[in-house]
């Protein structure tokens, strides 16, 4: 092998990413973040350090209303995990493993809300879906894990999913938003496909599509389309389409609304 | 099969692009003799989103495809040219109208003409679309629904009846728990489904690939764990992203190489795909032909290696491009440029005897980028290669000893002070290790300590891997 121990590598790239490294840790915007009040810090805490809550929840759902436990204890920790992300010192994992833990909490909280006659109110709803003939779903499931972690209620079809099973479950379910991702070129072509379909049965739902070879040029040739980058981006819209807006202002106001366009 | 226990190459010196123990030649013209001397460039490009509405519509833009590479070809002086075309879903959904004529044939006619015409060595290479879904079942019998894994036995028979060259697949065995684990930085779910589950499944497919390709005098090139590593390498992204550690990605790639070289174990003569950038691994390993891309696949993604992925390459490749105009034309003829020139300069420094320099200049650039290049410099890669040869008859023990050597060999450059790494990447290689560590030396224990922690996953099916 060549003598490469004379290269200085500092003239040939540099690793940012250490650079920008953060030093605020986990426990400090915890401290920071946190309720004060107990059974929610508690929860709070268990969620921030990736632990399972079942037995807070289920301690607290006996004194609590359990729309108290969701909003002032898991939405609580799970919006200290978005700030962590966000600054980069937590990444995918940590958020997912949260977000799994949280489902579990809330899956109790609605099971008592069951029994009490109530039904939960959810952030909003957001059906999501993998194009018709495309296997790969690890980009739905990521962005499914971020909503979900945001409090939406989120109804995951699967992967390879009919134009027409779409259509027929967004006039099931009336979603607040509709996903679509997929991997190739050609099978996001059953995106428009499902637009078509949907504008036939006079349904307009703001519809975000997102995946690896899908741009923002096709999404927003068709109607309802509105384009995600990166799955971090679904909240924010799904957020926008809550306020009131439609799908044609948010794409009108797209780089305000969509955190990967700023 | 008998699965490897021992390297082709004596030591990773020897190891050069262009070059490999076992070449292959196939093809029109002069042909193409994978690693039996030269490097030889591959484009791949894909349809435009609709061309694939009609066959009619397909094949035109396949006419187009193929024509504006080889045009540039010639334009440019290239002796070789391979055409890559990764199907569509819709080919695989329909091979006899979709890829049949629309592809396969034409695409074998238009490659002879030009080598007929211009003494060019053109070759055609097919990769089927892996359609199977884990939910609806991998094998034959089990999807009642859409039948994927007949049509996906039933594309390479029209591929290799029709006029393909050399088959390969991007197969997805063991992708459902290799997700699992990505997202939640789960390394023994991903050697579960990767390491082992994805190995079993590649004995079931590529016995099948292989038989099919002999029958018809074709070549059974490899596969690639582009639905797995580089699912991981492609969230792990660049300097600015955050989603998953790149210790951890790099950790994937090892692991990896022991379920692709499982093509190889069954009989695939290579060249691999592309896309697998565990290449350096298995050819240092089996000695077979191997395909890479790097700073040409831009178009596609990011992956910190751009050079040091042309290292030890036998053919050199862009990523799927999307079919459309340039300022220079279409895309198809700017990547068979770009590709070209590429292997122009390689193709030089072996006329000069500098190829071994120009190699080394590769690797260096990138050495250090990621944790990912780093154990897959080629001297690293041959260390994982050696690792793994001595766990060869164990699917799972032998992807163990990759992930392990390969996290070693991080730790020990980090330790040096040579290889970088931000707190997340340490932690992060911190647990995989420890993770790694506390596994089971058993391969029978450890599957059943897979199947109790895995097993009610909503994606698996142990009965896709006869389990």
């Amino acid at each position: 092998m060549l003598d490469i121990s004379g290269i200085s590598y500092d003239n040939i790239f540099n690793r940012y990413d250490i650079v920008a490294e953060k030093e605020v840790t986990p426990e400090e915007l915890f401290e920071e973040m946190a309720p004060k009040e107990e059974p929610w810090r508690t929860i709070t805490q268990k969620l921030v350090f990736l632990e399972e809550v079942t037995d807070e929840v289920e301690e607290a759902l006996n004194e609590y209303d359990p729309e108290d436990v969701i909003n002032k204890g898991l939405i609580p920790g799970m919006d200290i995990n978005g700030e962590l992300y966000a600054r980069g010192i937590y990444y995918l994992p940590q958020l997912i493993i949260a977000g799994d833990a949280m489902g579990k909490g809330i899956e109790l909280c609605e099971e008592a809300m069951r029994e009490a006659g109530q039904e939960r109110k959810a952030k909003g709803k957001v059906l999501m879906h993998v194009a018709e003939g495309d296997p790969h779903d690890i980009g739905k499931d990521i962005a499914a894990a971020m909503l979900k972690a945001q409090g939406y209620e989120v109804i995951d079809m699967g992967r390879d999913v009919p134009v027409e099973d779409v259509v027929d479950a967004v006039k099931k379910e009336n979603p607040d938003v509709l996903t679509g991702t997929a991997l190739m070129t050609t099978t996001q072509t059953a995106f428009p496909r499902v637009a078509k379909r949907l504008q036939e049965e006079g349904l307009d739902v703001a519809f975000i599509g997102a995946g690896g070879a899908v741009n923002q040029s096709f999404v927003h040739s068709f109607p309802m389309g509105i384009f995600a980058d990166e799955a971090a981006d679904g909240p924010s819209i799904c957020e926008a389409v809550k306020e009131g807006k439609t799908w044609e202002e948010i794409r009108e106001e797209y780089d305000e609304i969509v955190p990967s366009a700023a | 099969m008998a699965k490897y226990t021992e390297m082709a190459y004596d030591d990773a010196e020897e190891m050069v692009f262009g070059e490999a123990k076992e070449p292959v030649t196939y093809g029109h013209g002069p042909q193409i003799t994978a690693g039996g001397g030269q490097v030889f460039g591959v484009t791949k490009i894909a349809p435009r989103p609709g061309a694939e509405a009609r066959p009619e519509k397909l094949k035109t833009e396949f006419r187009k495809i193929t024509k504006t590479i080889l045009q540039r070809a010639v334009t440019l002086g290239f002796p070789t040219q391979e055409i890559e075309n990764e199907w569509v879903h819709q080919m695989g959904e329909n091979p006899v109208e979709y890829a049949q004529e629309p592809a396969i044939a034409q695409q074998a006619a238009i490659a002879e003409e030009f080598a007929d015409e211009y003494g060019i060595a053109t070759a055609t290479t097919h990769t089927i679309p892996d359609l199977r879904v884990s939910e609806k079942g991998l094998r034959h019998g089990q999807d009642r629904e859409s039948y994927y894994p007949e049509k996906v036995i039933g594309s390479f028979e029209i591929a290799a009846e029709n006029g393909a060259d050399v088959l390969k697949i991007e197969s997805s065995g063991g992708m459902e728990l290799a997700d699992y684990g990505i997202q939640r930085g789960d390394i023994k779910a991903f050697l579960f489904g990767i390491g082992y589950l994805g190995s079993i499944d590649m004995e079931w497919l590529w016995s099948q690939i292989v038989d099919i390709a002999q029958k018809n005098n074709v070549i059974p090139g490899g596969d690639t764990n582009c639905p797995a590593a580089n699912t991981a390498m492609f969230i792990a992204g660049g300097y600015l992203d955050q989603d998953i550690a790149r210790t951890f990605s790099a950790i994937t790639r090892a692991i990896c190489a022991g379920r692709t070289i499982v093509a190889w174990e069954q009989g695939a003569t290579g060249p691999d795909k592309d896309c697998g950038y565990e290449g350096p691994i298995v050819k240092a390993i089996a000695g077979k032909p191997t395909v890479m891309e790097g700073k040409d696949c831009s178009v596609a993604h990011a992956d910190l290696m751009g050079n040091l992925a042309a290292q030890v390459c036998d053919g050199w490749s862009n990523e799927s491009a999307e079919f459309h105009e340039e300022f220079s034309g279409w895309s198809s003829g700017t990547w068979a440029e770009a590709v070209g020139y590429e292997v122009s300069l390689m193709n030089t420094a072996k006329e000069l005897g500098e190829d071994k320099t120009l190699r080394d200049i590769y690797m260096a650039s990138d050495r250090y980028r990621s944790p990912e290049s780093y154990i897959i410099a080629y001297d690293n890669a041959y260390k994982i290669g050696e690792a793994m040869v001595e766990e060869g008859d164990s699917y799972y023990r032998r992807s163990k000893a990759a992930a392990i050597k390969a996290a070693e060999l991080i730790e020990d450059a980090q330790e040096q002070g040579k290889l970088q790494l931000s707190a997340h990447e340490k932690d992060t290689l911190e647990k995989v290790v420890t993770d790694l560590r506390a596994l089971p030396e058993d391969e029978d224990k450890f599957v059943e300590e897979c199947l109790n922690e895995y097993g009610d996953l909503p994606k698996f099916n142990p009965k896709n891997y006869g389990l």
